[in-house]
C-alpha cells in the first residue's frame, strides 16, 4: 500500500505507553484539522486517520515486544504504564474526633496497651483480657456480699445483668451518634457508606410502601377464595365477581389418547427427545475389532 | 394415567437408552402385536400413580373406559418414578429388555441363584460377556440357557473383565426375577 510509508513516518512522533495501550501524539492539533476541514465527513475523515496512525503505532509497538510462547499463542508482557491517570474519586474526607476522642484531648488521656493475659484475682488465674474465660467475668461471681443499703427481695446478680445491659446500651448510643456526625460532612467509613445506602432513608420516596400490581391482587384473591373445603366451589359469589382464572388445575398435560391412541403432539414430543438423544450419543467409535471379523468375513 | 412431560420421558428415554441404545428407536416405533385391532398401532408411555407403562396404542384407548380409581394398570409396566422424582426401571421391564439390549451377560450354572437373591455379579460367576460392553452401559443377565434373569449396569468394561480380580463387581444388580417372590406387596 502507498499508504503505509506515510503512516510509519507518522507514528515516529507518537509517544506510545503500552502499560495502559495509549498512544499520543503531542504534535497533532485537533482544532487546526476542524478549521482546515471543509464538511463533517471530512473532518470524520480526517479523525479516522490520525485514530488509525495512532492505533498503528500501539500495534507496532506492541509486536516489536519479545513474545513467549503458550499452548494458546504467544503471550507479550506489557511494560509497567508511564501515563499516571488521575484518580476516579475523590480523596477520603478525614474523620471527625468522637465524643470520647475529645474527651481524652482535653483531659490529656492518652492510650495505653493491655496486655492479652490478666491475672484475675477472683479465680487466682490468668485469664484473656475479653472472650472465653476471661477477666472478671460476671458467670465466676460466686457470693456477692449483702451490703446495708440493699432492700431484701433484690436480686444482685440481675441488677449486675441490668447495668451491664445499660452501659452496653449507652455505647451502641455513642457509636451511632458519632458516626451520624461523620455522615453530615461526608466522611462516613467506606464499609458503613454501603450498608446506608442499601437501605432506603426513612422519610424519603423509596421508603413508601409499595403499591400492588394488579396481578399480584389477582392471584392472592384466587387463592384465598379457593382456600375453603371444597375449594371454593360452593362458596356464595359476590356481586359482580368474576371466575376464577385458573380454576384448580396449574398444569397442562396432554391428553391421553388422541385420535388412534397417541396424538400428535406426543409423537413430537417423543421425537425430538429421542432424536436429541441420539444426536448427543452418536460419537461411539467405530468398533475395529467387529469391522475387521467382518471384512474377514468377508474374505 | 396420563402422558409423560417431557422432563419425565427424558429420564425414562436415558435410563432405556442406557440398555438399548439406538435400538430405543425400534423400541418406540415398532408396530404393535398386541390388541383386538387389525392394527394396533405403536407402543407408548403412559403415566398412573408414579409407574410408568408401555402400552399400545389400542390398548390405551380402551383403557380410557376404566374409571381412574379403578385403573391398577395398562399394559406393561416398565419402571417408577420415586418420591423425589428420580425414574428407576423395575424387574417388569425385563422381557423388553432382553429382547431389546445391546449387551448382555452370560452367568455360570451354580452361581445363578446368588444373583437372583439380589447380589452382584462377581467375575467369578461370569461365563461370557459382550465383547464392547463399556462401563456404565446397561447389561441384561441370562442364564446358559438363554434365560433372562434380570438386569444391572457394567461395573467394568469387557477387556477390564479379563485383568479383574476374581471376586470383582463386573456387574451392579438393578433387578433380577428373584424378586418376584422377595418383594411380591411393593412390586404390585
Amino acid at each position: 500500500m502507498a499508504e503505509v510509508p506515510a503512516l510509519v513516518a507518522a507514528a515516529s512522533s507518537c509517544e506510545v505507553d503500552l502499560g495502559n495501550l495509549i498512544a499520543y501524539d503531542p504534535s497533532y492539533h485537533v482544532a487546526a484539522a476542524a478549521a482546515a476541514a471543509a464538511s463533517r465527513e471530512e473532518l470524520r475523515q480526517e479523525c479516522l486517520r490520525k485514530g488509525t496512525e495512532l492505533a498503528q503505532a500501539v500495534a507496532d509497538a506492541l509486536f516489536a515486544l519479545p513474545p513467549s510462547e503458550d499452548g494458546d499463542g504467544p503471550i507479550v508482557h506489557l511494560p509497567p504504564p508511564t501515563v499516571r491517570l488521575p484518580r476516579e474519586k475523590h480523596l477520603p474526607k478525614p474523620k471527625p474526633p468522637t465524643k470520647w476522642e475529645l474527651f481524652a484531648k482535653a483531659k490529656g488521656i492518652t492510650k495505653r496497651k493491655k496486655n492479652k493475659r490478666e491475672w484475675d484475682e477472683q479465680t487466682q488465674s490468668w485469664k484473656r483480657t475479653y472472650g472465653y474465660d476471661r477477666v472478671n467475668d460476671d458467670k465466676d461471681i460466686a457470693i456477692v456480699e449483702a451490703k446495708l443499703t440493699d432492700e431484701p427481695g433484690v436480686d444482685p446478680f440481675a441488677q449486675r445483668r441490668d447495668e451491664k445491659k445499660k452501659r452496653v446500651e449507652k455505647q451502641e448510643k455513642n457509636r451511632l451518634e458519632n458516626l451520624k456526625k461523620a455522615a453530615k460532612i461526608g466522611a462516613l467509613p467506606s464499609h458503613i457508606q454501603l450498608a446506608a445506602k442499601a437501605l432506603p432513608i426513612k422519610g424519603t420516596k423509596a421508603d413508601l410502601p409499595k403499591k400492588s400490581r394488579k396481578e399480584d391482587l389477582e392471584s392472592v384473591v384466587g387463592m384465598a377464595s379457593s382456600a375453603t373445603a371444597s375449594g371454593g366451589k360452593f362458596d356464595e359469589k359476590l356481586l359482580g365477581e368474576k371466575p376464577p382464572k385458573h380454576p384448580g388445575k396449574h398444569r397442562k398435560f396432554l391428553p391421553v389418547a388422541e385420535g388412534k391412541g397417541m396424538g400428535s403432539l406426543e409423537k413430537q414430543q417423543n421425537d425430538k427427545i429421542l432424536n436429541s438423544l441420539l444426536a448427543r450419543n452418536s460419537d461411539e467409535p467405530l468398533d475395529v475389532g467387529k469391522a475387521s471379523f467382518r471384512i474377514q468375513l468377508l474374505k | 394415567m396420563r402422558p409423560l412431560d417431557e422432563k419425565e420421558t427424558t429420564q425414562v428415554f436415558e435410563k432405556l437408552f442406557k440398555f438399548t441404545g439406538p435400538n430405543l428407536k425400534h423400541l418406540l416405533e415398532r408396530p404393535a402385536v398386541e390388541g383386538p385391532d387389525a392394527e394396533p398401532g405403536r407402543y407408548c408411555l403412559r403415566l398412573n400413580r408414579n409407574r410408568v407403562y408401555y402400552a399400545s396404542e389400542a390398548l390405551v384407548r380402551r383403557a380410557t373406559a376404566v374409571s381412574r380409581p379403578r385403573l391398577a394398570g395398562v399394559g406393561t409396566p416398565i419402571g417408577k418414578f420415586t418420591h423425589h422424582g428420580a425414574f428407576h426401571l423395575t424387574v417388569h421391564a425385563l422381557d423388553l429388555l432382553a429382547a431389546h439390549a445391546r449387551r448382555r451377560v452370560w452367568l455360570k450354572p451354580d452361581t445363578e441363584r446368588s444373583f437372583l437373591f439380589g447380589n452382584s455379579v462377581p467375575k467369578s460367576s461370569l461365563a461370557r460377556i459382550t465383547e464392547n460392553t463399556k462401563v456404565g452401559d446397561g447389561v441384561v443377565v441370562m442364564s446358559m440357557a438363554d434365560v433372562p434373569l434380570g438386569f444391572g449396569i457394567a461395573a467394568r468394561s469387557a477387556q477390564d473383565c479379563r485383568k479383574a480380580d476374581t471376586n470383582a463387581v463386573v456387574v451392579l444388580h438393578q433387578a433380577d426375577a428373584g424378586e418376584y417372590l422377595r418383594k411380591e406387596e411393593e412390586l404390585m
